[in-house]
């Protein structure tokens, strides 16, 4: 039986909106933790304690606000990320001057995608993020940067930055531009990319989003003119027990012909970059016990398809073991709404004959606090 | 004749202090049914006439929020998915727009969870 808080205030205003009572104020140590248990067919079990990151806030006024978060990936650091990293993934002031129109700036989470603003371990099913968020969208994606955000009003609301590229001499053919995020460690800001999200959430049940990344990536090249651009789309249906997700990306990839020939005389090896990558996936997930916690479970399936050598540029063959495709299935329970213990089954398939689609076990343990 | 005053005294007594003999209330104020989650309220601006009290019931779908409207001194607690509700009233007083925001850190987008009490009269311009 759900109790009720009945914490009755009797607010009324009488124009104060510039008090600063209990301001400044430093909130309570907050984070998030993913403990995972991963076996794929012919490959030994691993227990991987696969992020440890705490946030941090502090308040200077109702109008100044600090966030940070650090992530502790892998458990362990051995430097040049052969054991683990550690990331500063966000760590920005937040001037709060109207709804409208705010101003954010420091280290910030590129908003694009479902997961990457939104990657919490009880947000998600799945006991690993979604393939498509991972290689087409390279979550947990963040960088230097400042911009705007607010709130239009009849549900409208939006973020727009300007940030540090990407480095297109880190893109591989298997993972996309993935290895090209600057992560704010110095970044290279010759250029300067931009990104906007607007989201609608005018109906209660649904929300809706498209994200926009752009911005010339071969500052390390000079001769080089790697224009990157990223469009997503996505939306979130939530009735009663059912939950559905869809997300659609692609990455464009200019001059990648060129971009891969420098790559080539470099290393002696061409990456094989297309000049498109396309990914989308289709979640739907029914919350078949659904007394409250600790008597709270979930059931979902995933279709995932994604593919990193979706077009290729002149003269370059695809590696069709990287097109691949993903069907994922399993539980989430919630023995408390910050607790989900997670199990799945995947299953990968890709479109080359020469290498064998894999199934995968996944338990995880998740917690936010 | 004492008989008959002593019963009577009685029945006054139980009529005063029957619950339906209670003063008159005020206007039952209206109810808006709030829902929180990472991290948007739903829904995000809601209007209130100059005068009138609204019972605002706050649900959470996830985690513990908080809510907060800045400047009036309200500041509550919303219990975790499950486990009931918040309740807090408003009243609107001057026309104007009221900024209330998740107090609780929630996540990633935790200084996103914004929202307004707009306070004016039906059918003035916005």
């Amino acid at each position: 039986m759900a109790t009720t808080a009945t914490l009755l205030a009797a607010a009324r205003p009488s124009g104060a909106q510039d008090s600063e009572q209990g301001f400044p104020a430093t909130g309570p140590l907050s984070g998030y933790m993913d403990f995972h248990f991963n076996k794929a067919d012919g490959e030994d079990p691993v227990l991987d304690f696969h992020r440890f990151v705490l946030l941090l806030n502090h308040s200077f006024s109702s109008r100044l606000r600090f966030v940070g978060e650090l992530e502790l990936e892998h458990a362990f650091v051995e430097g040049l990320e052969t054991g683990g990293e550690v990331e500063l993934e966000q760590a920005y002031v937040d001037f709060l001057l109207s709804r409208r129109l705010n101003v954010r700036a420091g280290m910030l989470l590129m908003p694009v995608g479902i997961i990457n603003e939104r990657h919490e371990p009880p947000v998600f099913n799945g006991v690993e993020r979604p393939f498509v968020d991972t290689v087409i969208v390279p979550s947990t994606w963040f960088d230097v940067g400042a911009g705007v955000h607010g709130e239009l009003g009849a549900g409208w609301r939006y973020r727009a930055y300007v940030a540090a590229p990407l480095n297109a001499l880190e893109f591989t053919a298997e993972e996309g531009i993935r290895g090209g995020r600057q992560k704010g460690s110095r970044a290279n800001v010759r250029n300067i990319a931009y990104t906007a999200r607007a989201e609608y959430r005018g109906l209660r049940a649904l929300t809706l989003g498209a994200s926009v990344w752009t911005g010339d990536s071969s500052f390390a090249a000079p001769r080089l003119d790697t224009g990157v651009t990223i469009g997503e789309f996505d939306a979130r249906f939530r009735r009663d027990r059912l939950e559905l997700r869809w997300q659609f990306a692609e990455v464009g990839i200019a001059d990648a012909a060129r971009l891969n020939d420098v790559l080539e005389r470099s290393t002696g090896v061409s990456p094989n970059i297309a000049r498109r990558m396309r990914g989308f996936y289709g979640e739907a997930a029914y919350r078949v016990w659904n007394a409250g916690a600790p008597r709270d479970l979930v059931a979902f399936l995933r279709y995932e398809n994604f593919d990193t050598q979706f077009r290729m540029p002149d003269g370059f063959v695809p590696l069709k073991e990287f097109d691949r495709d993903a069907w994922v299935t399993g539980i989430t329970y919630y023995p408390d709404p910050d607790v989900a213990v997670k199990a799945d089954v995947v299953y990968l398939r890709n479109q080359s004959g020469l290498f064998p689609n894999r199934h995968l076990f996944n338990l995880g343990l998740g917690w936010w606090f | 004749m004492t008989a008959r005053v002593t019963f009577a005294a009685v029945l006054l007594v139980l009529l005063v202090s029957a619950p339906g003999a209670a003063p008159a209330q005020g206007p039952v104020p209206r109810v808006i049914e709030v829902s929180a989650e990472r991290f948007e309220f739903w829904p995000s601006e809601i209007l209130v006439a100059p005068g009138e009290e609204v019972e605002l019931r706050i649900r959470s779908d996830d985690t513990m929020h908080g809510f907060r409207i800045v400047g009036a001194g309200t500041n509550l607690l919303i219990p975790k998915r499950g486990r009931g509700y918040a309740v807090t009233r408003f009243t609107g007083g001057a026309p104007g727009r009221y900024t209330f925001e998740c107090s609780r850190m929630c996540g990633a987008g935790h200084n996103f969870m914004r929202g307004v009490l707009v306070v004016r009269r039906a059918g003035d311009a916005r």
